[in-house]
């Protein structure tokens, strides 16, 4: 009989784990092992990507609280440290940054009218020019990223044959229905490499944040001079105002060149020298931050007024209608430039150069759109018998929402939230172009794709273009995943209807 | 309940719609964190100036009477004036002169994406999974995912130097000579022509191709919308009861899609094309700042970044109001168009 409790039901997952753990350690072990690679870059992000330092401010600055400084700077240096483990997609292991080695190109042919020129290489990864270096690089945090992708289907599957009690479940159909469908597939390796883009940002780019956008005149760079055959060095900031794209002339490093200082740009450089490609990927950072924590923030509202105003209707549906008819009865995007300019000499505009703001902004906004979605779904299953069971059985409505309603109705936030998400996106970049919202030093795309616009039709028409071109493959990407969820939770649903529709477009930006 | 107790509750519920979106645009620029009056007079502005302003936006009296004010002012459409943009002149005159511009655009931002949008839906939808549904479709979702100030920047750009990025063909001279690539200066000379009693068709023609490009690019995310949307609902008419029905007694092919699914399809489109009126307003900040058309988008949009405040803030309201009328409109349509959509749900 103590056999069978186990067995039972409701035997947590660990107790499972440990009854047969031979599968989850395999499993876990390689999980480790791909972890500890990068455990330097989890601590580094952590350490960097809140703003500690304004948190720390306005948390120390409450009286009683600012005794705890030492233990926060206990903490900070404990974090520091471990930031500090080496791992294997970082620059420092495989550089791209050096310069030609004096003695003219080691070989020189012409291959079907290209010019081939390899130099000897200092500095970079084993001496292999730059480019190349650099695109090592790329390739191995894509291919890492894709191995944890693996890994944790992987893992799925492993707690499918050895800890899942049932044999079949609706989410087995879900997947293999999601297996077959090409267009949402497309979608989803659209958005991995956008999202891998945008965690490892730092490491992707042939340089930084700091170096080349922030501070480009506290560093420096060493360089050969071709025409005297010296290393030469100078500031990074003299070498960006010598390498700028603006369209006439020899005034142009375009997709795929060296500037004259060494330095590899893969998608050329902005109008004032500064790196396009960096510039992209921690612009994708800050688009990307917005948009989940926007949908993070108005899933939560949306989700909890459609259980409970489906659940008890009547006056509390009614309130709920006439809130979210006030919040879309005013333009959103109107009430977003609004609000950007009214609240950008505040606080929270300081918050990740107003990356804070337009997420808070977005998610109070965004869910009427996400509850009208879900609303249908949350009124039709509460109409249907298990609910009606679940109240006869004395269940509390809390519990009720939570186990019989909820798992009904998220797959369908899902859709809708994925293809919101292609709309703040472009929203984002809107604001950014206008110039407001994301303010500088902070990359955006829209800021990008505003620099360039005078020069679409010359030679520099990278600077807008190629912007402008990964926003339309990134909003494409979020909504074919939305089409494929749809597809695979509900093949015989109808397309997402009107409102559906029109959250993928960005509210008209 | 009949159509009509039906509209009438609807026009009482908007009435808390309308005050919480005023109440909002009050608090945002009442009590927000920018002084209207500093942000008018900036360090520039003497004292004398300010308590004027001050005075006359009534910024001197207790906050719920400010509010009161507001809002009656508000209802009775006395929007205020301009402090910054034309110092002096009245709101309703700035909006009134701008206008007609923003509504030329929208007016073909809302027809270009019908007659493009809905027709190449359907024939998506009257033959699904060809070749020619596929490229509408991915066409259509790519299209929509443009954002639009990128794609008005690149079109305004294309047709200026279409010369040299189209192969020689030239968008100025081509039909009507029109200098300026897209703008309004056509059409205001056609508005004033139609003012005086003129009706110069030379000259309409010419306003059209000027603002073409525009509503283009205004109306995309519309037009991939009701592109998709009608897909599916050709697609679902198709395979719909009755129209096996007619097909078995023997209703000829034109017949059948002209007089049984074609009605029935635009049905479900009707929200669509009324949901527009949202991405339109939105939009049109950014079209019109992008291509410098001086309309009501652009009005609102130098309001705030110039801090007049007062008329941002009676732009806002008259945003509220047209969308909110154009709801009601939607779901009295809906009402006649279709019958089987019931009052009682709403």
């Amino acid at each position: 009989m103590s056999q069978q409790t186990t067995h039972g039901d409701d035997a947590p997952l660990l107790d499972r784990i440990r009854e047969n753990p031979q599968p989850a350690i395999r499993w876990a072990a390689v999980a480790a092992v791909l972890l500890a690679l990068q455990v330097g870059a989890v601590f580094a992000a952590m350490m960097e990507l809140p703003p500690w330092d304004t948190i720390a401010g306005y948390v120390l600055g409450v009286p009683l609280l600012g005794a705890l400084e030492p233990a926060f700077s206990a903490v900070a240096g404990v974090g520091d440290r471990l930031a500090d483990v080496p791992t294997l997609l970082s620059r420092e292991l495989i550089p791209n940054r050096g310069h030609r080695v004096g003695n003219g190109p080691v070989f020189e042919t012409t291959i079907a009218g290209f010019d081939l020129v390899y130099w000897q290489w200092d500095g970079t990864f084993l001496g292999l020019p730059a480019a190349v270096a650099w695109f090592v690089r790329v390739a191995l945090v894509y291919l890492y990223a894709f191995v944890w992708m693996g890994w944790l289907w992987k893992g799925y599957l492993v707690f499918r044959e050895n800890y899942r009690y049932a044999d079949w479940t609706p989410a087995d159909d879900v997947i293999d229905r999601m297996r077959t469908h090409r267009w949402g597939q497309f979608g989803f390796v659209v958005i991995t490499l956008f999202v891998v883009m945008a965690l490892f940002a730092p490491a992707l780019g042939p340089t930084t944040f700091d170096e080349n956008i922030d501070k480009p005149y506290s560093h420096e760079l060493e360089y050969l001079d071709k025409e005297t055959g010296e290393v030469e060095t100078t500031l990074v900031g003299n070498a960006n105002l010598q390498s700028k794209s603006r369209g006439s002339g020899n005034e142009n490093i375009g997709v795929g060149s060296y500037d004259e200082y060494d330095r590899w740009h893969p998608f050329g450089t902005l109008i004032n020298g500064k790196d396009l490609f960096t510039f992209i990927a921690l612009g994708s950072r800050v688009s990307l931050f917005i948009g989940l924590v926007a949908i993070g923030i108005s899933s939560v509202i949306a989700f909890g007024l459609a259980m409970v105003s489906a659940y008890y209707k009547g006056p509390v549906d009614l309130a709920t209608v006439l809130l979210s008819d006030s919040i879309q009865a005013m333009p959103r995007l109107l009430v977003l430039i609004a609000a950007a300019v009214l609240l950008g000499e505040t606080w929270i505009a300081d918050i990740y150069n107003g990356g804070f703001l337009l997420a808070l902004l977005f998610g109070s906004w965004g869910w009427p759109g996400l509850w009208r979605a879900v609303r249908g779904p949350s009124f039709q299953v509460v109409e249907r018998e298990w609910v009606d069971a679940a109240r006869s059985y004395g269940q509390t409505p809390r519990r009720i929402m939570q186990k019989h309603m909820a798992p009904y109705v998220v797959g369908y936030l899902l859709i809708y939230a994925s293809m919101s998400l292609g709309g703040i996106i472009i929203a984002t970049s809107a604001l950014s172009f206008l110039g407001l919202g994301i303010t500088q030093p902070t990359p955006e795309w829209g800021r990008a794709i505003s620099m360039g616009q005078e020069y679409i039709a010359t030679q520099s028409w990278h600077i807008s273009i190629i912007p402008g071109l990964l926003i339309v493959i990134v909003v494409t990407g979020f909504n074919a995943l939305g089409d494929g969820i749809r597809d695979a939770i509900d093949p015989q649903s109808d397309s997402g209807g009107a409102s559906g529709e029109s959250a993928a477009a960005g509210g008209g930006a | 309940m009949s159509r009509w107790s039906y509209f009438a509750k609807r026009l009482i519920l908007s009435i808390p719609v309308i005050l919480f979106g005023t109440s909002l645009t009050f608090i945002a620029i009442r009590m927000g964190p920018i002084d209207p009056v500093a942000a008018v007079y900036g360090d520039s502005g003497t004292a004398a100036d300010m308590a004027r302003m001050r005075e006359s936006l009534g910024l001197n009296d207790p906050l719920w009477q400010q509010y009161l004010e507001f809002i009656w002012d508000m209802f009775r459409f006395d929007l205020g004036q301009s402090w910054v943009l034309q110092p002096g002149s009245r709101t309703t005159d700035l909006i009134l002169s701008r206008a007609p511009r923003t509504v030329w655009m929208g007016f073909w931002a809302v027809l270009i994406p019908l007659f493009i949008g809905i027709p190449l839906g359907f024939y998506a939808g009257l033959n699904p999974n060809t070749v020619g549904d596929y490229t509408a479709s991915f066409g259509g979702i790519v299209w929509r995912a443009m954002p639009n100030f990128w794609l008005a920047v690149i079109l305004m750009i294309g047709l200026s130097n279409s010369e040299s990025l189209l192969f020689g063909f030239d968008w100025k001279g081509f039909i009507l000579h029109t200098p300026q690539v897209i703008g309004t200066n056509e059409f205001q000379s056609a508005w004033n022509g139609m003012q005086a009693g003129q009706l110069e068709p030379v000259q309409w023609a010419k306003a059209t191709k000027q603002i073409l490009p525009a509503s283009v690019v205004l109306g995309s995310a519309s037009m991939g919308n009701e592109m998709r949307i009608g897909r599916t609902a050709m697609l679902e008419t198709k395979h719909s009861n009755y129209v096996e029905m007619a097909k078995a007694k023997g209703v000829s092919g034109r017949s059948l899609v002209w007089k049984h699914m074609f009605r029935n399809a635009l049905i479900p489109l009707v929200p669509v094309i009324t949901a527009e009126a949202n991405l339109l307003l939105g939009g049109s900040v950014l079209i019109e700042s992008v291509l410098s058309i001086n309309g009501i988008g652009l009005l609102f949009f130098r309001a705030l970044t110039q801090a007049d405040l007062p008329v941002a803030g009676a732009l806002m309201y008259v945003f509220i109001l047209l969308l909110v009328f154009i709801n009601i409109m939607q779901d009295l349509l809906y009402t006649i168009i279709d019958p089987r959509v019931g009052y009682e749900n709403e």
